[in-house]
C-alpha cells in the first residue's frame, strides 16, 4: 500500500511573529494508486507539498507518511520528476535512465534490458546515445520520465512536469502519460497550474489557495470519467464535453475567488 | 521534525542546502588559525630542520621589530616596502594605461585586432621572469627593468578584459545608441566605456595580483632596495626570519591590494546595477 | 588549396612586417646595437649554437627537457594534492571553514616569494624547484574545484537522491562530473603558475634548464642566446597548455558547443 497523508502539515519560514505562513495545517490523503492533481495559484505552496512527500523538504510541524512511513529522505520508492527536466548533463539518455538502477547495484545486462524496454515505451529509439542537450524539450522529458518509471516506484511526484513545454508538445505528453498510467497505476502526485490538464489526467483535483496555504476544494474527477468514457475519446473532443468545461469552469472560479487569494486579493 | 533536520544537517541535498551556526564558524575558523599557527611552531621546534632554518612564528615576529628600526640591505623594513610599492604602481599604471585602451579599441576595431593578436600571442606565452635578462640588458639596473617586468606580467589581463568587454557590450545598448543618433565619441562615452567597465575591473584585480607577483620577481634578481631584494639578502646571509619577514609583508601588501580592488569591483557593479 | 581567411592573411602580412622591420633595425640600418637588440641572423646563430653544440650545460633538448621534465613533476603534484582538498572544501561547508584561513593568509603570498626560502631549504636542486612549483600550481586548482563543487545544480543533486544515489555515488556520477568544467579552468591556470614559477626558480639558482639558460645568457651578455632562450619558454608553454586542451576537450565531450 503506498498512500500518501498529509497530517496536520504547517510549514512556516522565520519565526513565529514575523514569519510567512507557507501551508496552513493541511490534511490530505492521496489513496494508494490514485492520480491526484493539485492545482493554485503560485505561492500557494503546492509544490512544497509535493517535495514534503519527496523528502526534499520537510514541514514545521505534523507529518507526511507514505505507505504509512515517515518521510525522511528523498529514495527510489518515491520518484520525481522535476520541471526542469533534471538530467545529468554528461550522461547520455541511457545512462540517465538506467542511473537509478545503477546506484542500486544491479547487473549491467539486467539494467540494459531495462532501459531498452522503456527507451521503447517512450519512443526515444536511436537517441540513447544522446546527451540531453541535444534532445528537444519533449525529449527530455521523456527521458525523465522512463527514468523515474523505471524505478518502479510506489509513488509518483511529478513538479508542473510539462510547465517548460510548448503547447503542442504539451498535449502529446498528456495523451502518453495517460497511457503509461493507466496501464501502470502508481500513486501520482502531479502539480499543475494547467486547470486543463489537471482535469484531463486525474482521478481527484484538489484546488488550493494561497495566504496562507490552504486546501479549498477536492474534487472527484473519475466517476465522470468512468461515466462518460473519456478514455475512448480523443483530447480535443474530451475537452469540449459539458461535464468537462463544467468541472473546469468550477476550478476557474474557485482560483479567481478571493478565497483562493489570487488575482483581485491582495 | 528532529530526525528532518538531521537528515538536512549530513548535507543530503549537497553544500548549498547546509548552513553552518555563527557559533560554530568562528570556532572553526580559530580553529583553522591555530592549526596553521600550531603545526608551523611544531615542525620549527620539532627538529627536522635547524632552528635557523625553519624559525617560530615567534621569531619572525622578533626579527620584524628589529628590521623596522634597524637597517638592513641599505634601508629600514619600511623604506623597502615603500620602494617596493612604488614600483609596483608605477609598472601597473604603464600596463593599464596602454593595456585597457588598446584592449578596447581591439574590441571595435577588427583591423587592429587581427593585427594585434596574433603578435600578443607570439608573446603572452613567455613567463614574466624570462625577460629579465633581456630587461637587464636594455636598462641595466636602473628602474626600467623592474618596471619592464611588471608591465609585462600585468599587461595581458588587461588587455584581455578591456577587449572582451568591448566586444560584450549588449548589443541592444549599442542599437539603442545608434537609434538616437549618436555620434563616435558618444557612443563611446556614454555606451562602450561603461558597458565594458565590469569587465574591466575584474581583469583590474587580476591583473594587480600578477603585477605585485611580477614585482617580487623582478627585485629578486635586479639589485636596489625593496621587499624581494630584502628577502634575496636575507637568503644570502641565511637569514631565513629575514626571508619570512619579508614574505610576511609582500603578503599583506598584495592582500589589501586586493581587497582595495575588489571593493573597487564591487562599487561598480553597485552603482551601475549589474549583478 | 583552402581559401585563406582575412585573419590569416592579415597575421602573415603583420609577421612578416615584423621580422623586414627587425631585420632593418638591426643589420641593414643599424639603427640599434647589437648588443641591444639582436638581429635575426644572431639570434639564428644562438639558435643553431645551442641546439647542435650546447649552452650552460646541454644542448636545447637537454635543457627544455630538464624544465618540461620538472613542470610535469611539480604540477602532477600539485593537481593530485589540490583537486582532492577542493572538493573536500567544496562538499563540505565545516572542512572549508577550518581550511580557509589558512588559504587567506598564505594565497598573498606570491608563488616567487617562496623561492628564496625554498633554496635555503632545498638548496638548487630539483627538490626545491617542485617544492616551490607545487606551492603556486596548487592553491588555483583547489579554489577552482572548490567554486565547481559550489555551483553544482542543487536540482541535479536532488535528482539523484531521489533515484536512490548513496553519498559516495553522488559524488562520483553527480558533483565530479559537474566541477569538471571549473576544475579545468583551475588546472589551466596551475600549469600557467607551474612555468611562471619555475622559470623563475631557474633564473635565480640552477643547473640547469631554460631558465638557467636566460640567466648565464644574460650573464654573458649574449642577446640572440636571450632571444633563442625566451622564445623556448614560450613553445614549451604553449605546447603544454595545448595538450592539456585537447584532454579537457576529450573529457568533457558532453558540453554543448559554446
Amino acid at each position: 500500500m503506498s498512500e500518501i497523508i498529509f497530517e496536520g502539515v504547517t510549514k512556516r519560514f522565520g519565526n513565529e511573529a514575523t514569519g510567512f505562513l507557507a501551508l496552513d495545517t493541511i490534511d490530505l490523503k492521496i489513496e494508494d494508486r490514485e492520480f491526484m492533481a493539485v492545482v493554485g495559484p503560485s505561492g500557494c505552496g503546492k509544490t512544497t507539498l509535493m517535495r514534503m512527500a519527496a523528502g526534499l523538504e520537510f514541514s514545521s510541524s505534523g507529518s507526511v507518511r507514505v505507505g504509512g512511513k515517515e518521510v525522511l529522505a528523498p529514495g527510489p520508492e518515491r520518484s520525481v520528476v522535476f520541471q526542469q527536466f533534471a538530467l545529468l548533463p554528461w550522461k547520455t539518455v541511457r545512462q540517465n535512465i538506467g542511473f537509478g538502477l545503477m546506484c542500486k547495484g544491479l547487473p549491467q545486462e539486467l539494467i540494459d534490458k531495462q532501459v531498452r524496454h522503456y527507451v521503447e515505451l517512450m519512443g526515444l529509439q536511436g537517441h540513447e546515445e544522446s546527451f540531453p542537450h541535444m534532445l528537444s524539450g519533449g525529449m527530455q522529458q521523456r527521458v525523465a520520465i522512463a527514468r523515474a518509471y523505471i524505478m518502479q516506484p510506489d509513488v509518483l511526484l511529478m513538479d508542473e512536469p510539462f510547465g517548460a513545454l510548448d503547447a503542442q508538445t504539451r498535449i502529446i505528453m498528456q495523451e502518453e502519460l495517460i497511457q503509461l498510467a493507466r496501464k501502470n497505476p502508481r500513486t501520482v502526485m502531479f502539480i499543475t497550474h494547467g486547470v486543463e490538464e489537471a482535469v484531463y489526467l486525474a482521478d481527484r483535483v484538489v484546488v488550493m489557495g494561497k495566504k496562507p496555504g490552504r486546501l479549498l476544494e477536492i474534487m472527484d474527477i473519475k466517476s465522470t470519467r468512468d461515466a462518460e468514457n473519456w478514455e475512448k475519446l480523443p483530447v480535443e473532443e474530451v475537452m469540449d464535453l459539458p461535464s468537462f468545461v463544467h468541472l473546469r469552469s468550477h476550478i476557474w472560479k474557485l482560483l479567481k475567488s478571493k478565497e483562493a487569494g489570487g488575482a483581485g486579493d491582495h | 521534525m528532529a530526525s528532518s533536520d538531521l537528515k538536512r544537517e549530513k548535507n543530503y541535498l549537497g553544500p548549498t542546502g547546509t548552513t553552518v551556526p555563527v557559533a560554530e564558524f568562528w570556532l572553526l575558523t580559530a580553529a583553522g588559525v591555530a592549526l596553521l599557527m600550531g603545526v608551523w611552531t611544531l615542525a620549527a621546534t620539532s627538529g627536522i630542520m635547524p632552528r635557523h632554518f625553519l624559525p617560530t612564528p615567534l621569531d619572525v615576529f622578533n626579527r620584524l621589530q628589529y628590521l623596522i628600526t634597524n637597517s638592513f640591505a641599505g634601508h629600514l623594513y619600511h623604506e623597502h616596502l615603500l620602494a617596493s610599492i612604488g614600483r609596483f604602481l608605477m609598472g601597473w599604471a604603464l600596463a593599464v594605461g596602454i593595456g585597457v585602451p588598446l584592449g578596447l579599441l581591439m574590441g571595435w576595431y577588427r583591423l587592429l585586432d587581427e593585427i594585434v593578436t596574433p603578435l600578443f600571442d607570439a608573446v603572452r606565452f613567455v613567463a614574466p621572469l624570462a625577460w629579465v635578462p633581456l630587461a637587464a640588458l636594455w636598462f641595466g639596473t636602473g628602474i626600467g627593468g623592474p618596471l619592464l617586468i611588471i608591465f609585462v606580467g600585468s599587461f595581458a589581463p588587461c588587455l584581455i578584459s578591456a577587449y572582451r568587454g568591448a566586444r560584450l557590450v549588449d548589443k541592444r545598448f549599442v542599437e539603442a545608441g545608434q537609434t538616437m543618433g549618436a555620434n563616435a565619441s558618444q557612443m563611446l562615452r556614454h555606451i562602450l566605456l561603461p558597458g565594458a567597465f565590469p569587465s574591466i575591473i575584474a581583469g583590474l584585480r587580476v591583473s594587480a595580483g600578477l603585477g605585485w607577483q611580477s614585482l617580487v620577481g623582478s627585485e629578486l634578481i635586479v639589485v636596489g632596495a625593496g621587499l624581494g631584494y630584502l628577502m634575496v639578502q636575507g637568503q644570502g646571509n641565511l637569514s631565513t626570519t629575514t626571508v619570512l619577514a619579508g614574505m610576511i609583508g609582500i603578503g599583506i601588501v598584495g592582500f589589501l591590494i586586493d581587497i582595495a580592488l575588489r571593493a573597487a569591483e564591487s562599487a561598480v557593479k553597485r552603482r551601475w546595477g549589474q549583478s | 588549396m583552402p581559401r585563406l581567411t582575412r585573419q590569416t592573411s592579415v597575421t602573415i602580412g603583420t609577421l612578416m612586417a615584423v621580422l623586414v622591420l627587425w631585420w632593418l633595425v638591426t643589420s641593414g640600418l643599424g639603427l640599434v646595437n647589437s648588443l641591444r637588440l639582436p638581429s635575426p641572423a644572431d639570434v639564428f646563430d644562438a639558435a643553431k649554437q645551442i641546439m647542435t653544440k650546447g649552452y650552460a650545460g646541454g644542448t636545447l633538448w637537454v635543457q627544455a627537457m630538464q624544465s618540461l621534465g620538472l613542470v610535469a613533476k611539480g604540477f602532477l603534484v600539485a593537481i593530485i594534492t589540490g583537486v582532492p582538498l577542493g572538493l573536500l572544501m567544496g562538499w563540505s561547508r565545516r572542512a572549508e571553514i577550518l581550511l580557509n584561513p589558512i588559504f587567506l593568509i598564505l594565497r598573498p603570498i606570491p608563488a616567487l616569494a617562496w623561492i628564496p626560502l625554498a633554496i635555503v631549504w632545498f638548496g638548487l636542486g630539483d627538490a626545491g624547484k617542485i617544492f616551490t612549483i607545487w606551492l603556486t600550481a596548487f592553491v588555483p586548482s583547489v579554489i577552482n574545484t572548490f567554486t565547481g563543487v559550489r555551483q553544482v545544480d542543487p536540482v541535479l543533486i536532488a535528482a539523484a537522491r531521489t533515484q536512490g544515489a548513496s553519498t559516495a555515488q553522488v559524488i562520483r556520477h553527480v558533483v565530479v562530473p559537474g566541477s569538471m568544467p571549473m576544475i579545468f579552468t583551475g588546472l589551466r591556470l596551475s600549469l600557467q603558475a607551474s612555468w611562471t614559477t619555475l622559470v623563475a626558480a631557474e633564473l635565480i639558482g640552477a643547473f640547469f634548464g631554460l631558465g638557467r639558460v636566460l640567466n648565464v645568457a644574460g650573464q654573458d651578455i649574449y642577446p640572440g642566446m636571450i632571444m633563442v632562450g625566451m622564445a623556448s619558454v614560450a613553445v614549451c608553454g604553449a605546447a603544454t597548455t595545448w595538450l592539456l586542451g585537447k584532454i579537457e576537450h576529450k573529457v568533457i565531450a558532453w558540453r554543448p558547443a559554446i
